[in-house]
């Protein structure tokens, strides 16, 4: 078997991303199909116009929330693979060497499409756990005729037969498109460096500023996990205060939770991957006389500002929405709150989220610590 | 001067310990260029590690001038590593992500050595300083690796097969760099390699075998890179 049961483990971050989406959509889609089969039974017009608002609030957290999260999981799905390629090149290599077509070897990544089933599946049942408590919020405003939770077969399809096929077909594409390298350059492990030819003299840099540079223009698309994981850390703690007083306590406690397990997840996957991925470099690094905290600065430092940036990208998303939410879904609805930004909030937020970060990075530094260079340079 | 004195160093655990090095010790004269022959599993390698500070030995004690770097914690050997030691690999462990120049830095950054250019060129790299890894061949990979080496002006350079990877060609040609560049700076050489003919470029040969060191002696005259058979 190319790619084995061992290594779609490691796709526990689209798993979990996965499951998030679909916890957001089994909730706000269900809910909002049971809800238009009682559109003729609302006679009032306070009734039709939260109706109007619960849709509207369904549509958008559904597109905004789900639909980011898919793509986040695209992008993670990729990186994947493309990590998977490089790191299993050689093995891959010998493979078409010996006659293996790309396409043959690339149907095998199939299995990459499980995680994103598994994480469906596990998102539909849990969100069809909490839907009753839901329904029985929304009935307690006694604006709508009492609603009962109802099983939709064609959404529990779309909700996991078709992201899962969807996913394992774009792995298949993916790793066919990276498997046409030549085959020596596969068994090689040739990665593509080219020099490029500046447009200006650059500057002489010190060896660490350059390490930590290259180390991020090499992974990008962990620039990008970085930067979501404080997105979502910003986003999603903020917003749950705010929707204590807009919403419920129990969605509160619903988008903290999906908020923080989200950036964990991709947190602690994108530092792996980076330390991970530069083991070799910090051993050479640590033979010449290097300190660890030399390491860990050019490799994990760099981060650092891109997760600000994240973080701040966080605070204006949340803020957006639901001044959205509150100004227009909700301007018919006469009882919501008037919603302002809570600066004291940003500020803890931001306290939090930088002692969440540097314990974590150091978690990652005492890890650089352990590695043992003579097991590196005997690979 | 390095004294080493009766190396003991084994793998594995106790219902299966493998003693690689079974008691050796050597005396190693300042600016001596000394070559370590052996068999593949002779324990050169792991000897190799050992004197360079790169793993501790179960016993005996390995001193450099009055410090003994098994008793040196690991931040202290990382220093003194830092302050005295170069390597060279077989496997020449560029960094794939930073050109020659980079990777050249990377060492001469660690001796605050401005002049690292001069080192690059010294080992006949000055037009491909802008280059990737992947982008050369092997023996300019292995002479930027020389150059790397040698821009953080060690005082002991340690070599590990070094022309193992390469063609007689090029195995010469990255030899008379090292042995030139030895000359001109007067830095200990400890080479290990399993190639007799290279023993004739140094001026000490230590022969080993199973863990020990069977044979040493010395080289009245000394032949350059060509001279030797391959």
């Amino acid at each position: 078997m190319i790619v084995g049961m061992k290594d779609t483990v490691k796709l526990i971050g689209i798993l979990v991303i996965a499951g998030c989406a679909v916890f957001v959509w089994t909730l706000f889609l269900n809910y909002n199909i049971d809800l238009a089969a009682m559109k003729d039974e609302i006679t009032t017009q306070a009734g039709m116009a939260m109706y109007q608002a619960q849709v509207s609030t369904g549509k958008v957290v559904a597109a905004v929330s789900g639909g980011c999260l898919v793509l986040t999981s695209v992008v993670m799905l990729l990186f994947y693979i493309k990590n998977y390629i490089d790191t299993h090149s050689k093995e891959l290599g010998i493979l078409k060497a010996l006659g293996y077509s790309g396409l043959k070897i690339a149907k095998h990544f199939w299995v990459f499409g499980l995680s994103v089933f598994v994480g469906c599946v596990l998102g539909y049942v849990s969100a069809f756990c909490y839907l009753p408590s839901f329904y029985e919020l929304q009935n307690a405003e006694h604006l709508f005729p009492e609603i009962k939770v109802q099983f939709h077969l064609f959404l529990a399809f779309l909700l996991i037969g078709i992201p899962a096929i969807g996913f394992s077909v774009l792995a298949v594409l993916y790793a066919f498109l990276r498997l046409r390298h030549p085959v020596l350059d596969l068994l090689k492990e040739k990665r593509e460096y080219r020099t490029k030819v500046p447009r200006r003299e650059t500057k002489d840099k010190p060896f660490l500023k350059d390490l930590a540079g290259s180390t991020i223009r090499e992974r990008k698309t962990l620039v990008f996990f970085v930067a979501f994981s404080a997105f979502c850390f910003s986003a999603m703690v903020q917003m749950s205060m705010s929707m204590k007083d807009l919403s419920s306590k129990t969605m509160a406690v619903m988008v903290i939770t999906i908020g923080l397990v989200l950036a964990f997840t991709t947190l602690f996957l994108s530092l792996s991957s980076v330390v991970k991925g530069n083991t070799k470099t910090i051993a050479m690094m640590r033979v010449f006389g290097y300190k660890y905290s030399d390491c860990s600065r050019a490799v994990l430092g760099g981060y650092r500002l891109f997760s600000y940036i994240g973080f701040v990208i966080g605070t204006v998303y949340q803020y957006a929405l639901l001044k959205i939410m509150v100004t227009i879904v909700f301007a018919d609805v006469g009882s919501v709150p008037e919603y302002n930004f809570d600066f004291k909030m940003c500020a803890v937020t931001f306290v939090l989220f930088i002692l969440t970060y540097e314990i974590v990075m150091y978690g990652y530094s005492q890890r650089i610590k352990r590695l043992s260079i003579k097991s590196v340079m005997l690979e | 001067m390095i004294a080493i004195s009766d190396i003991v160093k084994s793998y594995g655990n106790a219902g299966n310990k493998n003693q690689v090095l079974k008691g050796i010790s050597l005396q190693i004269t300042d600016g001596d260029f000394v070559v370590i022959l052996g068999a593949s599993g002779s324990g050169k390698s792991t000897f190799l590690n050992v004197i360079s500070g790169l793993e501790r030995p179960d016993s005996g004690s390995v001193v450099y001038g009055t410090n003994d770097i098994t008793k040196l914690s690991d931040e202290k050997l990382t220093q003194f590593r830092k302050d005295n030691i170069g390597f060279i690999f077989q496997q020449y462990y560029l960094l794939p992500n930073m050109t020659v120049e980079k990777n050249v830095r990377m060492g001469a950054d660690l001796a605050g050595n401005r002049e690292y250019r001069e080192m690059i060129n010294a080992v006949g790299l000055e037009n491909k300083k802008g280059k990737y890894p992947s982008e050369l061949s092997g023996g300019e990979q292995q002479r930027a690796s020389v150059a790397r080496a040698l821009a953080k002006k060690p005082k002991v350079l340690f070599l590990d097969e070094p022309t193992g990877a390469l063609d007689e060609q090029t195995g010469r040609q990255v030899l008379d760099y090292i042995c030139r560049l030895h000359k001109e700076y007067g830095f200990t050489i400890v080479m290990v390699t399993h190639n007799q003919n290279i023993a004739e470029m140094a001026n000490t040969v230590v022969k080993m075998n199973s863990g020990k060191i069977s044979e040493v002696s010395a080289n009245e005259k000394q032949k350059t890179a060509y001279e030797i058979g391959w």
